[in-house]
């Protein structure tokens, strides 16, 4: 009697052991180098991606160049604390512009630090993806970033000077 | 748990029935899509950057931006899986392990029924709102006017540009013929609440959809579709489209006969999910755009 009772619950035992080493082997497999970020994102607490006292993206619109000489300036997107515009030229983007509230990415700051170029008399750097970029009262960061090679760094500094940066100086 | 969105990048195919598909509209929109694949490499492609230290910087505020839920990211990607997931995978699993040798259509024809034409009509629709909607949580409602918000849907290119061509040719041409446009606007005129609430595809994403009650989500929809309704007249007009055409395209690796359209409309609903492939290619591009211009 007793080993009948066994003899069923022995599988049930197996498969839920099968089930439970299956289980956690797939979980166990992230194994990509993003798999650290990943989990502090995603943890409890994680602080967020996007700081609470970002500015608004919408106050960014205004200090945008506009289109000219045959370049057509598209907005592309407005979040909190972000706001980017592309650059057409014979309807084929070539750039993109943004500005970006540090607050919510401190370390972007670093860059700024040693620098001894300025642009509009804000600190100036070259930042990864073809891209220069100025910081504004310690804090904005106003980027152009090249998507075409024609469009060169002397391109990107002629377009970080017709944004209005003073502008954004008066941001807060 | 759900996949991160480098795992979904990642494991996007490099082949198979919705890139096959996806390739046949070439002719629609030259030069336009190329089907990237992985996430590392899209930052690649989006930045022009070699360096791994920058790439690996770049992916981590990508990935941070993907898993704060109140950015929208999340939200996009859901509308993008379950528009497609509306569409049923019968005989999906099947038809991968035939991609790469013709697929004699009528062989399928058992298995596959095609959808009535309100509620084809109705997908058509939905899935153009799920565009918009989801336009709106991946990049905000850009610049300060409607003009500029317009604007900025009027630029799509690369992967968004294929997905509207082929939510034209897949889910108007093909299965609603060339008169789509006209047959979609008349319905939704006469459509009451009740009707919509019906519809599958409605069902899964209503959520997402503005306009609070059943009849203001109607009226937002036909609204949205009006207004592009003249984008997708020119899109058919300027490019010479029937589906005779987009047929035509499709018969380099599916064999059928011109008479059975509708049935290749069902075939390319359950074998395909060109929504949520194109849909999680621009979400990627677009994250790693906004992370790259933060670091």
């Amino acid at each position: 009697m007793n080993f009948n009772r066994l003899r069923r619950i022995i599988p049930a035992l197996l498969l839920a052991v099968l089930l439970l080493v299956t289980s956690t082997s797939c979980r166990a497999q992230d194994t990509s180098p993003y798999a650290q970020t990943q989990k502090q994102s995603t943890q409890r607490g994680a602080t967020p991606a996007v700081a609470k006292n970002a500015e608004q993206g919408s106050s960014f619109n205004k200090f945008f160049p506009k289109s000219a000489d045959g370049y057509q300036v598209v907005p592309a997107q407005e979040k909190k604390g972000f706001a980017e515009y592309k650059l057409n030229k014979d309807g084929k983007n070539v750039a993109v512009m943004s500005i970006n509230d540090t607050v919510s990415t401190p370390d972007a700051q670093k860059k700024y630090q040693q620098s001894t170029e300025k642009i509009g008399g804000y600190p100036a750097a070259e930042a990864p993806g073809n891209a220069t970029g100025v910081l504004v009262n310690n804090r904005y960061q106003v980027k152009v970033a090249s998507r075409d090679p024609s469009f060169t760094k002397n391109d990107r500094v002629t377009w970080l000077q017709k944004f209005n940066l003073s502008g954004i100086a008066q941001l807060k | 748990m759900s996949k991160t969105i480098y795992q979904l990048v990642d494991e996007l195919p490099s082949g198979g029935m919705t890139v096959m598909a996806l390739r046949s509209l070439d002719i629609v929109v030259p030069g336009e899509w190329q089907n990237l694949v992985g996430f590392d490499n899209t930052i690649r492609a989006v930045t022009g950057e070699t360096d791994p230290a920058f790439i690996q910087q770049i992916g981590e505020r990508a990935v941070y931006l993907f898993n704060d839920k109140s950015q929208g990211y999340q939200t996009a990607l859901w509308l993008y899986q379950s528009v497609d997931r509306a569409s049923s995978a019968l005989g999906a699993a099947a038809l991968a392990n035939k991609v790469g040798e013709k697929v004699p259509l009528l062989g399928f024809l058992g298995n596959i029924t095609p959808k009535a034409e309100k509620a084809q009509t109705i997908d058509l629709a939905v899935k153009l709102v799920v565009e918009l909607v989801a336009f709106c949580q991946i990049n905000g409602i850009p610049g300060d006017s409607i003009g500029d918000f317009l604007a900025s849907l009027g630029d799509y290119s690369g992967e968004s540009l294929m997905r509207m061509a082929a939510l034209v040719c897949f889910d108007g041409l093909i299965p609603l013929g060339p008169d789509f446009i006209q047959m979609v606007l008349s319905r939704f005129n006469n459509m009451s609440p009740q009707e919509l609430e019906q519809n599958q595809s409605f069902q899964g994403v209503k959520d997402q959809i503005p306009g609070g009650n059943s009849d203001g989500k109607l009226g937002f929809i036909n609204e949205s579709f009006g207004s592009v309704s003249g984008w997708m007249g020119d899109f058919v007009k300027s490019r010479g489209l029937t589906p005779q055409k987009v047929a035509q395209n499709l018969s380099n690796f599916i064999e059928f006969s011109d008479d059975k359209l509708d049935y290749l409309g069902a075939f390319l609903d359950v074998s395909t999910n060109y929504y949520e492939h194109t849909g999680i290619q621009t979400l990627a591009r677009r994250l790693i755009e906004r992370a790259v211009a933060e670091i």
